[in-house]
């Protein structure tokens, strides 16, 4: 924010690149965070205030969305702060992440998470992995396929007694979804956590 | 000249103003936090956005210049909006502590986040927790508080002290200095410019916690006589005591800087060498007296001296008083009274006119070292390089290696005469108009390549400056004669007061006083001088145990400028009036009063001096004419050295003190 230009290097990223790492997300949560992130990494300038302090008060709004804990009142913070920041950013970067977030808040995408729904199945903080001990054959394949450690349980060998049946670890499951290609039985499912909706 | 609309108000500015001080002119308040007055805007905290009629997009008041026409609405709901989203964000990083806040009351965000209702922010809220930097006894740096406006960066780097930095980009930004090294450690002269720019609690003076809050301060405009700078400054007081100083210096002008002495050695007003009672050797030691015995005894030697006394001053006293001590060394018939200006000046110099160093596009620094890290004329020093930061051209001709040298387009290295004829020889040379005799006097030299680089500049510059050391003012002038204004640069704040008040002398000169033998000698203030004279009778009159004042005879106690009332003529020929912002220490009596009760007990009555008689005696300015390119050799004196002997009661009596173990302790390591 100083008068006096620096001799800074040219920064490496420029709003182009930040366009590009978000061009392959389809959630508009994910999308809108990812870009704001990218924004806040490099090209921010840090030159005015509505854009510096702004741009990183939505990352905090948006973080909360995409984390399955917004409200309708964080969905009103970043409509605000992309409004200010069109009006009154300095240069056309922070106004064009104003554009790109006020464009994003025009879909249906906020609306629909904050009832708890992520269309594009991009938010992992918004189902939940379950086996369903009824279809569950404690075979362990699961378990073998995890690459986290996630599922715990023990499976049933032959001739022996006593086995743990298989179950989620929900702190450990990143929700990769390589569990679920391999259960032959089809006993994980994935559930959205507020609705109760099987995905 | 101009003519706008403001929010409807009709107001004519000149040319080149900017938004925001067009709105002052009709009482228009627009908010801002990173704007400040006589530097460039630089839009950070867009608190000032306006918008102007007939186009689309609001534009920052700091930093958009008026137009012939232009019709501006600084409160429309958009840009209140703005102003309230972004002192919004502002709060949600800030603390919310204004009850127990030092700077309640004068804080800018606390003022507009009143304004636009943000009780809490609307934003989640940010702490960092980073540490508090208390290590120096002059400035609290406590980096929660700061609101990004970069308002302390840039005056820093306006004075060239840059101390201070940014680190880190947007909210994680923070005000730092080179490797996050104390204050102490990084080149900071604790002049606290800093201090006073910083808009909220970030940067405060060290000991101010728990110390009153500005509306419990009575303010009084006055002058610091530490230095030849004569600084203005604006002095807080509560409950009779001196609390923090601030500089006085209208908002804007170059001269709004003061220097750690200026701003922090009022602690010396209660400090422990500090004279409250007059004294009287009695059986070889000093005792308290009363103020009759001692002004009896003082009239008794005085009288019997007769024409064998002599006075002695410094130039740190006020013009009422120089005039008064005059008239006093009449009535005891001496012809021996001078003061300190002998000592680095003539008197003819201290009658040098002033100039406009808000405009001067061009500096000559002729013999003169001002040095803010030295606190040599530091005020003055600033000055010049906040003109130069902004674009004014700068030479420099010394025979030393000033530091301010590294900033001159120009430097002359060498003897100051010989560079000053090689200038106005080139000058000549180039085609400038110069009296006849200079002409004469200079055909024989031949400037050299960077005198003929000075002159070209000297040539292209409006308004040239020239600034001597005294005893190269003759020599210096000479210049001025083709173009410009020059100015003796006094080492006191009163110097041209003494001098046009007429305490100069007509027997003997200070030197001669000190080194000769007297009946009786007077000595006022704190005069460069250690050991006692030989005299049959000493008699110190000074606010401070000086060394001398404990060899003398009888002491009499002084103010003060912070506990006196008077005016001042400062180095430009201003004269500046020097007002009482506390009452004396005990039985201290300002210097004036001092004089006519001394004149009373000889015998005579002094008469006050009428503010008239100041102002004409400032206003006789010695003409410019032409004069010899000669170097007074007999006023060349070590600034540094000087300064030092004159302000140690100050430096040794106050926090200073701490900074200058500092600086010795460094020095030896």
């Amino acid at each position: 924010m100083s008068e006096t230009p620096q001799k800074e290097e040219a920064p490496k990223k420029d709003m182009k690149d930040v366009l590009a790492a978000v061009e392959n997300i389809k959630c508009m949560v994910q999308k809108s965070q990812k870009f704001v992130e990218e924004f806040l990494s490099e090209p921010m300038c840090g030159k005015c205030h509505p854009c510096a302090l702004g741009s990183y008060e939505a990352l905090v709004r948006l973080k909360r969305i995409s984390a399955g804990i917004g409200k309708q009142e964080d969905v009103a913070a970043i409509q605000r702060i992309a409004d200010d920041m069109l009006e009154s950013s300095r240069c056309i970067k922070g106004k064009d992440t104003a554009k790109f977030l006020l464009n994003a808040l025009k879909t249906e995408a906020f609306r629909e998470h904050l009832e708890g729904h992520c269309e594009e199945r991009e938010c992992p903080a918004y189902v939940i992995y379950r086996v369903i001990p009824e279809k569950c054959v404690i075979c362990g394949l699961c378990q073998d396929a995890c690459k986290y450690n996630a599922i715990m349980g023990q499976k049933t060998v032959s001739y022996r007694s006593g086995y743990l049946p298989f179950e989620i670890r929900q702190k450990r499951c990143v929700k990769c979804g390589d569990c679920l290609p391999a259960c032959p039985y089809g006993a994980i499912e994935v559930i959205e956590i507020k609705t109760g909706v099987l995905v | 000249m101009v003519n706008l609309k403001i929010d409807g108000k009709e107001v004519t500015v000149a040319e080149g103003t900017n938004l925001i001080d067009a709105a002052e002119a009709v009482g228009v308040h627009i908010p801002n936090l990173c704007y400040m007055k006589g530097m460039k805007g630089i839009g950070a905290c867009r608190l000032c956005l306006v918008e102007v009629e007939g186009s689309k997009a609001p534009v920052i008041a700091c930093n958009t210049k008026v137009k012939e026409g232009m019709s501006i609405l600084t409160a429309t709901d958009k840009v209140v909006e703005i102003r309230k989203f972004v002192t919004d964000l502002i709060v949600s990083m800030h603390p919310l502590d204004c009850m127990t806040c030092t700077k309640a009351g004068t804080c800018n965000l606390q003022r507009y986040a009143y304004d636009f209702e943000i009780k809490e922010s609307s934003f989640s809220r940010k702490k960092f927790g980073y540490p508090t930097d208390e290590s120096n006894p002059f400035i609290k740096r406590d980096p929660e508080y700061c609101v990004l406006c970069s308002r302390c960066i840039r005056i820093c780097k306006a004075q060239d002290t840059n101390v201070l930095e940014f680190a880190g980009r947007g909210v994680g930004a923070k005000v730092v200095t080179g490797n996050e090294r104390p204050l102490q450690e990084s080149g900071c002269t604790f002049c606290g410019s800093c201090i006073d720019v910083c808009p909220v609690n970030a940067l405060l003076e060290a000991d101010r916690w728990r110390r009153g809050r500005e509306w419990e301060y009575g303010k009084t405009g006055s002058v610091c006589l530490s230095c030849g700078s004569g600084c203005s400054i604006s002095v807080s007081t509560k409950d009779g005591s001196v609390i923090k100083i601030n500089a006085g210096a209208p908002d804007g002008s170059v001269e709004r800087t003061i220097c750690a002495v200026g701003r922090f050695g009022f602690d010396s007003l209660n400090g422990e060498m500090r004279i409250a009672h007059p004294m009287k050797r009695v059986g070889g030691e000093l005792q308290e007296t009363t103020w009759d015995d001692a002004l009896k005894t003082v009239a008794g030697h005085l009288k019997t001296a007769g024409s064998d006394a002599a006075i002695v001053s410094s130039a740190a006293i006020l013009n009422e008083d120089s005039a008064l001590l005059k008239k006093l060394a009449e009535t005891i018939k001496t012809k021996n009274v001078d003061s300190t200006v002998s000592l680095y000046s003539s008197y003819d110099a201290m009658k040098s006119g002033g100039a406009d160093i808000e405009h001067a596009d061009l500096f000559l620094l002729a013999g003169i070292e001002p040095d803010q890290w030295k606190r040599v004329l530091p005020a003055i020093d600033a000055a010049v390089r906040k003109r130069v930061n902004n674009g004014a051209k700068l030479v420099v001709i010394h025979s030393g290696d000033p530091k301010i040298a590294a900033k001159a387009s120009v430097f002359l290295k060498g003897d100051e005469v010989k560079m000053l004829m090689e200038i106005g020889q080139a000058l000549i040379a180039k085609g400038a108009k110069a009296p006849k005799e200079m002409v004469e006097a200079l055909a024989p030299v031949n400037p050299s390549d960077s005198a003929m680089t000075a002159a070209d500049a000297f040539m292209a510059a409006k308004m040239p400056v020239i600034l001597s050391a005294p005893s190269l003012y003759k020599a210096a002038a000479n210049l001025s004669l083709i173009k410009g204004e020059a100015v003796a640069v006094p080492l006191e704040a009163n110097a041209k007061g003494v001098v046009a008040m007429g305490l100069t002398s007509d027997g003997r000169k200070f030197n001669e006083i000190i080194s000769s033998s007297t009946k009786a000698l007077y000595a006022v203030g704190e005069i460069p001088v250690t050991k006692r004279p030989d005299t049959g009778f000493l008699v110190v009159q000074a606010s401070h145990m000086t060394e001398l004042a404990t060899q003398a005879d009888v002491v009499l106690p002084s103010t003060p400028a912070l506990e006196s009332e008077g005016t001042m003529i400062d180095w430009l020929g201003r004269v500046k009036k020097v007002n009482r912002a506390c009452e004396p220490a005990g039985d201290a009596k300002p210097n004036s009063n001092i004089f006519m009760a001394v004149a009373e007990a000889v015998g005579a009555s002094l008469k006050p001096v009428k503010d008239a008689d100041v102002k004409k005696a400032a206003k006789t300015k010695a003409k410019v004419a032409f004069s010899a390119f000669k170097r007074d050799a007999a006023h060349d004196v070590d600034a540094e050295k000087f300064m030092n002997e004159t302000n140690k009661m100050t430096v040794n009596g106050s926090r200073l003190l701490w900074l200058k173990e500092l600086e010795c302790a460094a020095v030896t390591a």
